[in-house]
């Protein structure tokens, strides 16, 4: 072949790979797009709205119709959704975002500034409780000056701010579908428009939700699936039946008995996770009601802390799925989970040297009695009750068998939830009880209110000990304030070396969940409420 | 009383519900571990150290089936107690007096017919937390109307007899005339309709303990039904053996009922005196 | 059937109704804490508390709430579900017509199969056959609801392969006109079946027992000596038969009411059974009273059709 020529076939054959390239990724993307997901749900969610309540079930269902201004990876670590970048100014007082200029709603209104401040002045602050708690306070002013910029001002350093943008703690809303109602009212919560992934098709209550594909998200080539409905499966061994027999693809969580059995079939994949979109980094958390007499003695609380055998707890309550607790803070939370704190361990002579030093004696009953302890009555019986969801009455009964052993008589008492958060909040009328306390991202979020003097109070989930420490309370405050995590770590550090001191609280397993799903399908990120964003099934 | 046993079906039924109350008398003899130890390795089948098996928390399921029918038959018969203290009082004071009176009573009889027993127990539990207690009396005032029916029925009938008048002549009181000729006349019509008032109670306390509503404190068939469901493909026997004990209760129940019915009158029109 | 005995028996409806509001009325004020509570539930703020507080006349004497309840009652108001943020009537009947179709078909197929069943064991009475088709029947009635219903989502579902376990319409996609009926009914195959096993024993129970009594009376004996054929004696001691199975459902609604709740939640049939559930873990009592003021009403409704129907099926029976 003449020179020549030699170049034109060259040319040629470049340019047609060149051009089969794109070509053939878009086939291979093309493989993957389409299909229906069925998910599992376990409750009705009531609503559409995940702006205005901290509801699992809501928040499971709805935040795939939305985004929040940063999403997050893997690791926990921010990363832009609905704001491309961010700086933060004045050591950590000022946070100026700029959004995205291309991102519609699915009615078509372009998204702008307004919508973000409109969301947290009249809706987040107002209705959602974790951010109304940690931001209400702090927060000096919401500026947007032009279409594409929002400043938060804050009147201190505000170090958890960028863990709290996602579409479970601050999902944006539309200023003018909001405007001008009442946000709990308003008929967009049944028909939502918002921005994300997908879209809202229909939802027949208490059955089933269909979304549909979002052809216009701004990821662009995002979300593959065309439709993704949900099916409301409230007894999670019928979701697991339904996951085998084909009629769903996705769960939320698999209870502890299946999960072997699943994880042997090839037709199903698992993946652990310490995040749920009714709160993440969850610890299982002894309460003790530090206005209770009885238990105002530290070494009676070390007592009970030595006699649970928290092993026990985690193999038989959660099948192994989780891991005892070693810290106050979640060990997923890693720059401030502390290690080598003197957590009570399992030693049950220890217990009963403890118990007897402080004066609980055992006499002809298998209760102990009290004989000079300070505060109680001579003769009085170590009796206490324990207080918990029916769904955690596994807790109780370990408690009852395993402080039984050591002379301690546990009265179970379960409540349902709607009962069980005045009983102990309000009406503070437990002695011991046990919550699932989620750490939240960041631990601003979840566990300052659990230590703070200002969060004991009536409203649910907040410092159930009744737990005061003016040096505690300084050093959160402290933290709070400071935005570099090197430096935040060492004051958590300290935090939790005195709690664990005191013990106003018993810290026993964390609890991850396990989402399962069919091999047929992949791409899920379970780490957030955006999981099906890049989400596709084989057909 | 004999008679029943002649029939198979009667036989059948009088051993099981026997057996049942036999089990549950003697449950501390029959099955001396504490059904809430956890004694043994969590989730083990059956074995020669554990009849039925253990559950997730190593409790002996045997000995859990056995306390927990003793708990349902302590919960029947204290319903069928109430029931039939106040089925006496107003089916005798009714048929005694006959008229008016007998027309109110009737009237409140059909009220408390009407009254669906299990969502009136959700509601009861939901307002005042759970509790066998709550649970008794709820059944208890809800289960007399079939057993005044009967002992009305009955006293109507005795109340023309000459006897009675004669009787009532020599200075008897009604009272003495209700115990010593109502009832025991009334007695095999309203065992039929205890026995199958005993196995729709044990059904009842079955199902409020499945849906969660049970008595926590209190190992009841129901509750361990309840906590058998996570574990049906994992851990059969957890399941099996406290359904089977209701259902043969039950059924045993039923086949006496059906026994002592059929001798009683077997051609009788009343059939809405069954299945109560 | 008289114009006037159908007078009458539906007026007798009024008092079972004023019962059934009446225990209602004293459990909502029976119940430890504030009335309001019980009402209106747990989760609701002040201003809501203070909303059901003037539309129940909470502050005004015993007596005066009762006829205020009673007259909300018949309005047809039960109320606002706060944790469902709409009227309570609204959300129960949203989720009546699932139940409904449950419960008749679960009905129809008891029936049916108890009629047959009835026939075949009163023909072979007092042998093994009548024994064998009783007790099984009473197992189909003894074993709980929820029991069955999780072995038949085991076995016959997930075990086959060819029923689905649950919801009542394919998740995957939406059909219409005649294949949507037949994807309800695929659905509705097992949670029906379930139910329907716990309603046969009384149906063939009763239906051995008519006509048993039918066959043994001097007419059918004449007929059959006269060579009256098989087919038309079982007919017309089958007549006999039915009626007293009209009577029992009137009185058996209650408890299918129950088993239905049971095997719903099983099944996860979006029925009356998940909104029982959902509601007593939220403490959501205006749905609860609802649920328990609608059963109830059933009861009634069903009692007087079925007495109805018994006294125009037979016309021997005259009640002036």
């Amino acid at each position: 072949m003449r020179r020549g020529q030699r170049s034109v076939v060259l040319v040629a054959l470049l340019v047609s790979v060149t051009w089969a390239i794109p070509a053939w990724l878009d086939a291979q993307e093309g493989s993957a797009r389409g299909g229906t997901l069925v998910v599992a749900i376990s409750a009705d969610p009531g609503h559409l709205n995940p702006a205005i309540t901290t509801s699992g079930a809501t928040h499971t269902a709805a935040e795939l119709l939305y985004n929040g201004l940063l999403g997050r990876d893997e690791r926990g670590d921010a990363v832009p959704d609905l704001a491309e970048s961010w700086t933060i100014e004045q050591a950590g007082a000022v946070y100026r975002f700029r959004l995205r200029n291309d991102v519609t709603w699915h009615d078509g209104t372009r998204f702008t500034s307004a919508d973000v401040k409109f969301t947290f002045e009249e809706v987040l602050l107002k209705f959602h409780a974790r951010t109304k708690a940690s931001m209400g306070g702090a927060l000096a002013g919401i500026d947007a000056p032009d279409d594409r910029t929002v400043i938060f001002r804050f009147k201190q350093p505000y170090a958890p701010l960028l863990l709290q943008l996602d579409a479970t703690e601050a999902p944006i809303v539309a200023k003018h579908i909001y405007q001008g109602s009442d946000p709990q009212t308003n008929a967009a919560n049944a028909q939502p428009i918002g921005t994300g992934p997908f879209k809202f098709t229909s939802y027949r209550k208490g059955a089933e939700i269909r979304l549909a594909r979002n052809p216009t998200y701004f990821k662009k080539g995002l979300p593959y699936l065309d439709e993704l409905m949900m099916r409301v499966i409230p007894d999670p061994g019928t979701q697991v039946l339904a996951l085998e027999n084909g009629e769903v693809d996705f769960l939320w969580g698999v209870p502890g008995p299946d999960q072997n059995r699943l994880r042997s079939d090839a037709r199903f994949r698992m993946a652990q996770t310490s995040y749920h979109p009714g709160g993440s980094n969850c610890i299982m958390t002894v309460s003790f009601n530090l206005e209770r007499p009885i238990l105002k003695d530290v070494r009676l609380r070390r007592a009970i802390g030595q006699a649970l055998d928290r092993e026990a707890f985690l193999r038989q309550v959660l099948f192994g799925e989780g891991r005892v607790a070693t810290a106050p803070i979640s060990s997923e939370l890693t720059w401030a989970h502390a290690h080598g704190l003197n957590m009570p361990s399992f030693d049950r002579a220890e217990a009963e040297r403890l118990l007897d030093a402080v004066g609980w004696k055992r006499e002809r009953d298998t209760t102990r009695v009290a004989r000079g302890v300070p505060g109680v009555p001579d003769g009085t019986r170590l009796a206490i009750d324990f207080l918990h969801f029916p769904a955690f009455s596994k807790y109780g009964e370990l408690m009852r068998q395993q402080l039984g052993t050591v002379g301690i008589d546990v009265t179970p008492r379960p409540l349902e939830p709607a009962v069980f958060a005045p009983t102990v909040f309000k009406d503070r009328n437990f002695d011991t009880n046990v919550i699932s306390y989620c750490n939240g991202p960041d631990p601003e979020i979840g566990v300052r209110r659990m230590y703070h003097s200002s969060q004991i109070g009536p409203a649910p989930f907040t410092n159930a000990a009744a737990y005061r420490n003016d040096r505690v309370d300084t050093l959160f405050d402290q933290a709070s304030r400071t935005v570099e995590r090197d430096k935040r770590s060492p004051i958590y550090r300290q935090i939790q070396e005195t709690v664990v001191q005191e013990l106003p609280y018993v810290w026993l397993v964390e609890t991850p969940t396990t989402r399962a799903w069919s091999a047929k399908c992949g791409g899920f990120k379970a780490w957030t409420g955006l999981f099906a964003e890049a989400a596709f099934c084989k057909r | 009383m004999s008679n029943v046993l002649r029939t198979p079906g009667g036989a059948l039924g009088a051993s099981l519900t026997l057996a049942f109350i036999v089990v549950a008398v003697l449950a501390h003899v029959i099955a001396p571990t504490d059904p809430y130890a956890s004694i043994g390795s969590p989730l083990t089948p059956p074995s020669r150290t554990h009849v039925f098996g253990t559950d997730d928390l190593g409790r002996d399921v045997f000995s859990g089936v056995v306390h927990g029918a003793r708990t349902s038959l302590t919960v029947t018969l204290a319903v069928i107690a109430i029931a039939s203290v106040v089925g006496v009082a107003v089916g005798a004071v009714a048929g005694y007096r006959g008229g008016g009176v007998d027309d109110l009573l009737m009237r409140g009889t059909e009220a408390a017919q009407i009254v669906p027993r299990f969502f009136l127990a959700v509601i009861i539990i939901a307002l005042f937390g759970p509790g066998l207690d709550r649970v008794v009396v709820v059944l208890g005032l809800t289960s007399w109307p079939a057993i005044a029916r009967v002992v009305r029925a009955e006293t109507l009938s005795l109340s023309r007899r000459e006897f009675v008048d004669a009787a009532h002549a020599l200075g008897a009181r009604a009272s003495r005339i209700l115990l010593r000729h109502v009832l025991p006349n009334a007695l095999p019509t309203a065992l039929v309709v205890i026995s199958l008032n005993a196995a729709s109670v044990i059904l009842l306390e079955a199902g409020l303990g499945f849906i969660g509503l049970g008595d926590p404190r209190a190992i009841s068939l129901g509750y361990l039904a309840n906590n058998a469901q996570r574990f049906l493909r994992v851990a059969w026997w957890m399941t099996l053996f406290p359904g089977a004990a209701i259902a043969l209760a039950v059924l045993g129940l039923n086949l006496v009922g059906d026994a002592l019915s059929d001798l009683a009158d077997p051609r009788r029109g009343d059939r809405a005196a069954r299945m109560a | 059937m008289s114009a006037r005995y159908l007078l009458r028996r539906l007026a007798q409806v009024v008092p079972a109704v004023a019962g059934i509001v009446i225990v209602a009325f004293v459990v909502i004020h029976s119940a430890p804490g504030d009335p309001v509570l019980a009402l209106a539930g747990q989760h609701g703020d002040a201003a809501y508390y203070a909303f059901i507080r003037t539309k129940f006349g909470l502050d005004r004497p015993l007596p005066e709430q009762l006829l205020v309840y009673a007259g909300n009652v018949l309005r047809g108001d039960l109320g606002v579900s706060y944790v469902h943020g709409r009227p309570v009537v609204a959300v129960v009947l949203e989720r009546l017509p699932a139940t409904l179709l449950l419960m008749t078909s679960a009905l129809m197929a008891s029936s049916s199969a108890g009629i047959v069943l009835g026939v075949a064991a009163a023909r072979r009475a007092d042998r093994p056959a009548d024994l064998a088709v009783r007790v099984a029947a009473l197992v189909g009635y003894a074993t709980p609801s929820f029991w069955l219903a999780q072995i038949a989502a085991l076995t016959l579902a997930l075990g086959t392969g060819l029923f689905p376990v649950q919801g009542i319409t394919d998740a995957r996609q939406a059909w219409t006109g005649w294949r949507y009926a037949a994807d309800v009914a695929h659905h509705l195959a097992l949670p029906a079946l379930v139910l329907a096993a716990n309603e046969l024993a009384l149906t063939t129970r009763l239906v051995r027992s008519g006509v048993l009594e039918a066959l043994a009376t001097d007419y059918i004996r004449t007929a059959r000596a006269k060579g009256l054929p098989e087919l038309a004696v079982i007919r017309h001691a089958l007549r006999n038969a039915l009626l007293p199975v009209v009577t029992v459902i009137g009185g058996r609604i209650g408890m299918l009411f129950t088993g239905a709740v049971l095997v719903e939640t099983v099944f996860a049939w979006p029925g009356l059974g998940q909104l029982l559930l959902s509601s007593i873990q939220t403490r959501d009592m205006p749905v609860l009273l609802a649920l328990f003021l609608l059963v109830s009403l059933a009861v009634i409704l069903t009692n007087v059709m079925t007495d109805l129907a018994y006294a125009w099926l037979d016309p021997r029976i005259r009640y002036e």
